[in-house]
């Protein structure tokens, strides 16, 4: 039986486990991916005491800081958690095993957004793509698009403008929505080009990606397309907790993380709130740990 | 049995991959498709796709961190 299992491994859980071992809970995390979609982001410039580090290196940092404090972190599937009312327990079920814990913090993230086109599965990994950080190098001195226009969009777009001999920006909105300073340098960058007020309608090749119709009725010549248009959390397990979300299906917290249901904190992407960025994760990780510390203390003096 | 990794340095799964081979004692030639760009038309040409990781076990190929798959060629329990 632990006092603590932290759902999910990205930068809310892992400082939420980093906390919880100082406070000396006996702890576990237990997510599918290490850093999750922190892994994605090719340069973190908005972390203060690192001044640029890609996300998968500062992912390593923070897991390294955990286990070092004895923490484990456990890479499995989680199928169902569920509240044991008489016990005021919780059981979390992975593919592999069940585990017990007298709370728990919530920070699974979220999934990315598809395009939902027929034809998206057709192309998947024939130019369609979810990860710049891993397939950018591929297109090289080719075209290719990105869809969104979010702060992952424009990372990917300036990670792609370096192999690539063109690259379009494809967004459904007038004004791209990522960072300022992050817009800046994109406009800057010779072989970047942003259509806006479009979306993807059609994506056509004979086995790989060659052409993508857009609702404005132009045609691109591309050979890939990287989807950065956003995501959700993962509404199997929040529903099935019976936890209180927003209409978008974000987990609401109060600011000391806890959810609607005693002994269940939440943290991170998956919450309802106005800034998704590893900082706030953290920070909200860090929280929950703390909260969940002192629900512990209370419950063992009732 | 040959095994070859096509991979880039920057993609997480490449690197979980790569982790995964190592524990279980599996030597392999690591090529990295950001660097080495016949490697790369290589890879796409047999698999199909265009997405990393890619591993060629003898003359099969598995895409993605798919263990089940790699499990299966390698002979692993």
């Amino acid at each position: 039986m632990y006092d603590l299992i932290i759902l999910g491994a990205g930068p809310a859980g892992l400082t939420a486990a980093l906390f919880a071992a100082r406070y000396r809970l006996k702890t576990v995390v237990i997510g599918k991916e290490i850093g999750g979609q922190a892994n994605y982001a090719s340069v973190v410039e908005n972390y203060p005491g690192i001044k640029s580090i890609s996300g998968a290196d500062l992912i390593k940092i923070m897991k390294s800081q955990v286990t070092s404090l004895g923490v484990k972190i456990i890479e499995e599937n989680i199928t169902n958690v569920t509240k044991v009312k008489e016990k005021q327990i919780f059981s979390v079920i992975t593919e592999k095993n069940s585990y017990q814990a007298k709370a728990i913090i919530f920070a699974l993230g979220t999934e990315r957004k598809k395009l939902n086109l027929p034809e998206e599965e057709k192309f998947l990994g024939k130019g369609i793509s979810y990860c710049a950080t891993c397939d950018a190098p591929l297109f090289r001195n080719k075209s290719v698009a990105v869809v969104g226009g979010s702060d992952s969009a424009v990372m990917s777009a300036m990670l792609l403008s370096k192999y690539a001999k063109k690259v379009y920006i494809i967004y459904r909105g007038k004004e791209l929505r990522a960072e300022p300073i992050k817009v800046e340098q994109l406009k800057k960058t010779r072989n970047i080009e942003i259509i806006y007020n479009a979306e993807v309608q059609k994506i056509s090749g004979k086995n790989f990606v060659e052409k993508i119709l857009l609702t404005n009725k132009k045609t691109l010549e591309a050979q890939g397309i990287f989807v950065e248009i956003g995501s959700t959390p993962s509404t199997y397990l929040i529903q099935k907790l019976g936890l209180e979300t927003d209409n978008q299906g974000y987990i609401i917290t109060n600011n000391a993380m806890e959810t609607n249901i005693p002994g269940l904190f939440a943290a991170g992407d998956c919450i309802s709130k106005k800034l998704r960025q590893i900082i706030n994760a953290a920070g909200e990780g860090a929280t929950a740990a703390f909260s969940a510390y002192a629900y512990l203390k209370s419950k063992k003096n009732s | 049995m040959k095994v070859t990794v096509y991979s880039t340095p920057t993609c997480p799964w490449c690197v979980r991959l790569k982790e995964w081979l190592k524990q279980n004692k599996i030597s392999f030639e690591d090529m990295d498709v950001s660097k080495n760009e016949k490697a790369a038309q290589k890879m796409v040409e047999k698999s199909g796709q265009m997405g990393v990781p890619v591993t060629e076990i003898d003359d099969k190929v598995v895409v993605g961190f798919d263990v089940t798959a790699l499990k299966k060629l390698l002979k692993l329990k």
